[in-house]
């Protein structure tokens, strides 16, 4: 019974993460989802139905009194095994509803709750909790970041929101016009994928993963000032269906290696601003509009070398 | 003018001086506070006037570049010379400055503005001032020095964004810090204690 117990207490869920939904089914004793519950392309999952279907296989074969295998049912046929009352919808493993029970054997791609929810989450962005100061701009938690200053946040279902962060729109300050990708549109990690305007000067925003254009922002073509008024939530550019998601967030900035990128950045956009004097400061968040302030400096000059674009 | 040192060793020691109005007993504790830190000698020379030749309209603070520029174009019998004012300060991009240097330059400015209690909506406390002070005296003197931002948040030459950050950090260098530091004044012709920061 202790052992039991002690089994159970080693199965704790770290907060942000959640269960596989093979450990939800209790197929596997402990495994957390790492690709943001979009099945069709997690490597796991397609180990884990290979492995049941050969253990299935084997099964018919083997002679009596041999041990019993250890995998010989899907997540899914383990789910139905339970009273339908415990048939958790994914939405509800995922904590984005609080309950609701599965009607449809989990196949979710004809379901058309699931259709409803995919819709009402890619037009409205998850909520921020409140974002970090890192050397005086916003940084939100759970967010990978681009060297380019873009972000890119996983979202269920392995769609991924991109945006801009705070240091840039700061940088940039009140844009004129957004010009998005269209839908279907393919980008690539480090390379030009929107652009903004300002004073009738343009600057190219790379792209922080390689995916498909699925949906843009609509409401930031009629008004960008979104963008600087809430990056991370209202002022998101595009969602993106990933092609090689798993490379390309090792090479974003994520927890601590963001907080040390920001810190570096706005020690290089200081001395670019001050470098007729080289001097260093101590104390001050940056201003809202940092072009504006430096009106001398070429936005283009602070651009090529902030969000890396040419 | 008040003097620690003989007048052989003026090239050597900080000069302080307060930029407008303040009172003596700041600049004395800067003064105090550096020479116990660093074991250098210091000097307090007469007040200067109010740097209203830095009053930027717009914002309604004190362009502390230009305050800079000024005290570089005058001739300080001194190895550095550390301004005080108690007006506030900013530099274009950041919306306020504690204090503004020039890294390995001679000058630097500090301001008591934002280093008050009182700025911050809560009753006068002269004790935490001055322990505000002499933080941001000695991380303007190490920029001054040629020394950067360091990482350690404990450490006197770590960044602060706001008051916090102030508070959260150590009147002192760390290792690495001072090693430095004192490297840079060796470079300048002065010994100093290889003593241990209080880390």
């Amino acid at each position: 019974m202790a052992r039991a117990l002690r089994a159970e207490s080693m199965k704790i869920v770290p907060p942000g993460k959640k269960k596989c939904v093979w450990m939800e089914a209790g197929v596997v004793s402990y495994k957390l989802c790492d690709n943001n519950y979009d099945c069709p392309t997690c490597v796991y999952d397609h180990a884990m139905q290979t492995k049941v279907a050969r253990q299935k296989e084997s099964m018919e074969m083997k002679p009596v009194g041999a041990p019993p295998e250890k995998f010989t049912a899907t997540w899914v046929e383990k789910m139905m095994m339970l009273p339908a009352s415990g048939r958790k919808c994914r939405y509800m493993i995922t904590g984005e509803i609080g309950r609701k029970i599965c009607p449809s054997a989990y196949e979710c791609g004809t379901c058309s709750f699931d259709r409803m929810m995919q819709q009402r989450l890619q037009a409205e962005p998850l909520p921020v909790e409140t974002p970090t100061q890192v050397a005086g701009f916003e940084l939100a938690d759970g967010f990978y970041y681009h060297e380019g200053h873009t972000w890119a946040r996983p979202e269920y279902g392995g769609r991924v929101r991109v945006g801009l962060d705070d240091f840039a729109q700061r940088l940039l300050g009140k844009l004129s016009q957004i010009e998005m990708p269209n839908i279907g549109h393919e980008l690539k990690q480090g390379e030009a994928g929107f652009s903004v305007k300002r004073n009738g000067e343009t600057a190219r925003v790379l792209s922080p993963i390689d995916g498909i254009v699925s949906r843009v922002n609509e409401k930031l073509l009629d008004h960008p000032e979104l963008m600087n008024s809430s990056p991370y939530q209202d002022g998101w550019f595009a969602i993106i269906e990933p092609t090689k998601l798993r490379k390309n967030l090792k090479d974003l900035y994520y927890g601590e290696e963001a907080h040390t990128f920001t810190s570096d950045e706005r020690e290089r956009l200081f001395s670019m601003a001050n470098d007729d004097l080289n001097i260093a400061a101590d104390g001050g968040v940056s201003v809202e509009d940092i072009s504006g302030e430096l009106e001398e400096k070429e936005w283009g000059k602070l651009v090529k070398a902030f969000l890396r674009s040419k | 003018m008040k003097s620690k040192g003989g007048s052989s060793t003026l090239s050597k020691s900080i000069t302080i001086c307060s930029l407008g109005p303040l009172d003596d007993m700041i600049t004395e504790h800067v003064a105090g506070h550096i020479s116990n830190r660093c074991g250098l000698q210091y000097k307090i020379s007469s007040r200067m006037d109010s740097p209203k030749y830095a009053f930027d309209e717009k914002r309604g603070q004190y362009n502390s570049k230009l305050i800079l520029k000024r005290l570089t174009e005058l001739s300080h019998n001194s190895l550095k010379f550390l301004a005080i004012t108690q007006v506030d300060l900013f530099v274009p991009i950041l919306k306020y400055v504690f204090g503004l240097a020039q890294v390995g330059g001679q000058c630097s400015i500090i301001s008591t503005y934002r280093l008050r209690a009182q700025f911050y909506g809560h009753e006068p406390n002269q004790d935490l001032l001055m322990d505000r002070m002499g933080k941001t005296a000695l991380h303007e003197l190490g920029h001054s020095l040629g020394l950067t931002h360091c990482r350690d948040r404990r450490c006197v030459m770590y960044s602060s964004t706001n008051i916090a950050d102030t508070d959260f950090k150590r009147s002192d260098f760390c290792p690495t810090c001072f090693e430095l530091f004192r490297w840079q004044l060796e470079n300048c012709g002065i010994r100093i204690k290889p003593r241990m920061p209080q880390f």
